[in-house]
């Protein structure tokens, strides 16, 4: 495998391998619990065990009783425990109910007790022998269900990126269309599940709160635990230098962190808590289950005259988690006319969340099912279909895509594939081995947002440079992405390049998630080594010998700073990054409209008589830009075609209506991908740098890889069968 | 209860119920085991006890009285360079977030070590109790099977 690249400069090749590998692979890299501090007390959550209702007494005695308990908590004072506010809200938690500060019960699974105690052993013993008297209430979990309450989100929250999109008369057009594609997709409720729990450990010194934090958004805790203690956000200083997978379930502030704070300071002790595996079921985001009607209006050769995307997408019933699921889908293909209508509806649950590809992964699991049926509705060829409907115009707003490689994309992925090949004929393809064969390729977008970055670098004279940046790093390579920057731009090995990201002490943290982490954190960090050039006084370009430039400068160090925005950004929005709120640009730009693109194409195999489906190839083109860090960019695109493997064929978190909360909670029965359910899976970059977009080119990857890789599999599994899947995952019973 | 971490002799109070992942986490800061489910579902506790790989969240600790166990702390030689496995990780990206990595390459080298190597569908299969949700499974095979191969050629 390569492990090199070609220099953009004249020093030896660069080492483009994961920078921090060497920390992971030898247990070293310390993630948020892997400090063990002196005296430390152990936390845990005793929780609901009915649907909705209150609580009318919490027994706590035997609880008390156990050796090793130091405090059980079943209530905070208001003062003790201020208003949050749910992240998308304005606020900083993953929802705007805390536990324990009333006797509500919104949903299985919520706190009801926190007991702290000597010994993690001690603290789960008394947690389990808590127990509770409530006054039950109807509750329902299922969107289509009885007491589900329905809102119209460009109402109930008149924001104007999450406004129906309107383009042209698309019913008067659909209704005129001489061929009509209408299809009712579902896409259930699941669950990232990182394979780190939501896990800190939190002391005080004087005044001062400390806090080690598994997180994709630093200050969000920062800003939040200030709130929520009634404390300076300055005396709240956050680590998160490994997050061990985030995925967007750690882009809040979640529901321990208060709470412990508390306990550490009553006990005068650090406190560490780590939720076991089935309450990270019930105590952060999930992906919420979604409901899509598409309808598809074409003429006889298959253009198409009007496309509907109307959708209902579960909510909390105490927050609002918006749609953005037409987002995407009205920006695909050239339309002359587009609605799309999001509809909230609330259900007993806590409040959904960002999953990898939140919304675009859905979206496009419907959407291009859609064109797929089209596709042989009118008799094109599915790849040539998408080509012919290809447009260097956003459809929505008018402006120009700041680039758009999509068609590239398909015709790669095609050629690598093998597509040619194809027979159309669904259920005409077969394998040595009897099993029915299926190849189906779809299409994505994601919006390329970018937010408000510091990034600080200071260059010492025995040549090493440290970056503070802010981002944070959860395994998509932002260090990475950053060391080879500085590394390509001076003609430095990577190696003496230093990168600390996910601290509050090194720069603010703004939430990183949206796949904007790196082409936000790129641009900061190329503005700091123009800084930096200036301050060593040399060239604007070209090699540096960064020892003899900073002894030449006659100090011991050189620091700079820069700080970048999204294009259209001001002042205002910089302020929004200091007071721990949430600033993004994109995707519309005032120029220009800015997403990445993907093609997948995957063959499907169906076993003749177990009927089991396994994937045993796919090919990703993928246009991100420039291509930043090589490795862990195709990393994340195989990472990202797994997940889609997973969420159409495994993953689906089940409720039922008699007992309330999510049912499968352990990594058992919320099966994710495994290696053996992985075989060949073949990546490719355009590698066209978006300058548009930003100085550095890039755009994100991380999600992007994922988007249209469920809607491949289900149209594969339509051509293998003949069969239409309308509903994930994909499992058994469905191909029988 | 007295056994050998890493070849260092420990002796230890414990709570019967105390699993043998805590104690390595908690009780001698070795926190490169790490605890994904603590319920026998992802294999990111995996350490060897006797050579054997077992997940350390179901072992309780005082299970290892008098066994050598060894976790990835202890998996490099003497000149605290690298196992060759780790470095196949690092050469293959066999990792994203490297929270599962630690419990991957204590269940590659047994992997090895049992002979399970023999085609990538056997290393998948023999590896398969090991999520890795960021799914580097790819990079996974190739490095377990590079180690393999090596060992098998007297590398
Ligand atoms: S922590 Fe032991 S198997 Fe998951
Ligand atoms: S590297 Fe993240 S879970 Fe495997």
């Amino acid at each position: 495998m390569t492990v090199a690249d070609a220099p953009g400069t004249t020093g030896p090749p660069l080492d483009t391998r994961r920078v921090d590998a060497r920390e992971k692979v030898t247990g070293r890299a310390r993630y948020a619990v892997d400090r063990v501090p002196e005296n430390v007390a152990y936390g845990a959550w005793a929780t609901a065990r009915i649907g909705k209702g209150r609580v009318v007494r919490v027994d706590t005695a035997a609880a008390e009783a156990v050796p090793g308990v130091r405090l059980v908590i079943t209530r905070f004072g208001p003062d003790e425990l201020h208003d949050v506010g749910f992240l998308m809200a304005g606020g900083h938690a993953v929802q705007s109910l805390q536990p324990l500060r009333d006797d509500r019960i919104a949903y299985r699974g919520q706190p009801v007790a926190l007991v702290v105690a000597d010994s993690l052993v001690a603290a789960t013993e008394a947690a389990q022998l808590i127990t509770a008297e409530y006054e039950e209430e109807p509750f329902t979990v299922k969107i289509g269900a009885e007491g589900a309450e329905t809102v119209l989100q460009e109402q109930a929250i008149p924001l104007p990126f999450l406004a129906d999109v309107k383009v042209g008369d698309a019913e008067a057009a659909f209704a005129a269309s001489p061929v009509q594609i209408t299809g009712t997709y579902e896409h259930p409720a699941q669950h990232a599940m990182p394979m780190e729990p939501n896990a800190s450990v939190v002391h005080w010194e004087g005044d001062r709160l400390i806090v080690d934090d598994t997180t994709q958004n630093a200050n969000a805790v920062r800003f939040g635990l200030a709130t929520q203690l009634g404390i300076d956000p300055a005396d709240v200083e956050v680590r998160s230098p490994y997050v061990g997978g985030g995925f967007g379930q750690k882009n809040a502030m979640h529901l321990h962190l208060g709470p412990i704070a508390v306990a550490a300071r009553r006990l005068g002790r650090p406190v560490k808590m780590v939720l076991p595996r089935p309450q990270v079921f019930h105590l952060g985001a999930f992906r919420p289950n979604t409901v899509h009607q598409v309808r598809l209006g074409a003429n006889e050769k298959g253009e198409l005259l009007a496309a509907i995307h109307e959708v209902d997408q579960q909510t909390s019933r105490h927050d609002l988690f918006p749609s953005e699921i037409t987002t995407v889908s009205s920006r695909l293909y050239a339309t002359p006319a587009f609605r799309g209508e999001q509809r909230l509806v609330r259900t007993d649950v806590q409040t959904p969340g960002f999953m990898r590809s939140p919304h675009e992964s859905p979206s496009m699991f419907a959407f291009e099912s859609a064109m797929d049926e089209l596709a042989y509705a009118t008799g094109r060829d599915p790849v040539e279909l998408r080509l012919a409907h290809d447009t260097p115009t956003d459809p929505v707003t008018g402006l120009p895509f700041s680039g758009r490689h999509l068609a590239e994309c398909l015709r790669r992925g095609a050629a690598r594939f093998g597509w040619d090949a194809r027979d159309p004929e669904p259920g005409s393809m077969t394998a040595e081995d009897g099993s029915a064969v299926g190849w189906g390729v779809a299409a994505g977008c994601y919006p390329g947002g970018i937010v408000p970055v510091v990034a600080h670098l200071s260059a010492v004279a025995d040549g090493t440079l440290t970056v503070g940046v802010g981002g944070h790093e959860f395994g998509q390579g932002l260090r990475s992405a950053v060391a080879l920057l500085v590394a390509r731009d001076l003609g430095v090995p990577v190696d003496t390049v230093i990168v600390r990201a996910g601290d509050t002490r090194v720069a603010p943290q703004h939430l990183t998630a949206g796949s904007w982490g790196t082409a936000s954190a790129l641009p900061a960090v190329q503005a700091a080594l123009g800084e930096l050039r200036e301050a060593l006084d040399v060239p604007a370009s070209g090699d540096v010998d960064v020892a003899a430039a900073v002894r030449a400068t006659g100090r011991p160090a050189v620091a700079v700073e820069a700080t970048t925005l999204a294009p259209g950004q001001s002042r205002d929005d910089l302020a929004q990054l200091d007071k721990g709120v949430l600033a993004i640009g994109g995707p519309v730009y005032p120029e220009f409209v800015t997403f990445s693109w993907a093609a997948h194409f995957v063959e499907v195999r169906i076993e003749r008589t177990t009927r089991r489906i396994r994937v045993p190839r796919v090919v990703s083109v993928v246009d991100c830009g420039r291509v930043a860090s090589p490795v862990t960019a195709a990393s994340q695109v195989r990472g990202g075609v797994v997940w889609g493997i997973g969420q159409a064929l495994r993953e689906e978190s089940e409720v039922d209506s008699r007992f309330g909360g999510f049912l499968n909670t352990t990594l058992e029965d919320y099966p994710v991908p495994v290696n053996l359910d992985v075989q060949q899976i073949d990546v490719d970059f355009i590698d066209e740098p978006d300058l548009r977009f930003n100085p550095a080119g890039v755009k994100g990857v991380g999600e992007i890889c994922m988007v249209g890789v469920s809607a491949a599999i289900a149209n594969a599994v339509h051509h293998a069968t003949g069969r239409r899947m309308r509903r994930l995952p994909i499992r058994l019973e469905h191909v029988l | 209860m007295a056994c050998t971490v890493n070849g260092r002799d420990v002796s230890l109070d414990l709570d019967p119920r105390e699993s043998l992942l805590d104690m390595l986490r908690e009780q001698l800061a070795l926190t490169g085991t790490k605890k994904g489910c603590d319920q026998g579902h992802c294999g990111a506790c995996t350490v060897h006890v006797d050579g054997r790989r077992v997940l350390s969240c179901l072992t309780p600790a005082v299970q290892v009285a008098g066994q050598a166990v060894t976790t990835i702390e202890g998996v490099a030689g003497e000149d605290s360079g690298l196992h060759p496995l780790q470095q196949a990780f690092i050469d293959h990206d066999a990792l994203q977030c490297g929270y599962c990595t630690p419990g991957q390459i204590m269940s590659g080298i047994a992997c090895i070590a049992e002979g399970h190597c023999g085609s990538d569908d056997e290393i998948r299969e023999y590896m398969s109790g090991n999520i890795c949700r960021c799914a580097a499974y790819v990079g996974i095979v190739a490095a377990v099977r590079q180690t393999a191969d090596a060992v098998r050629n007297g590398a």
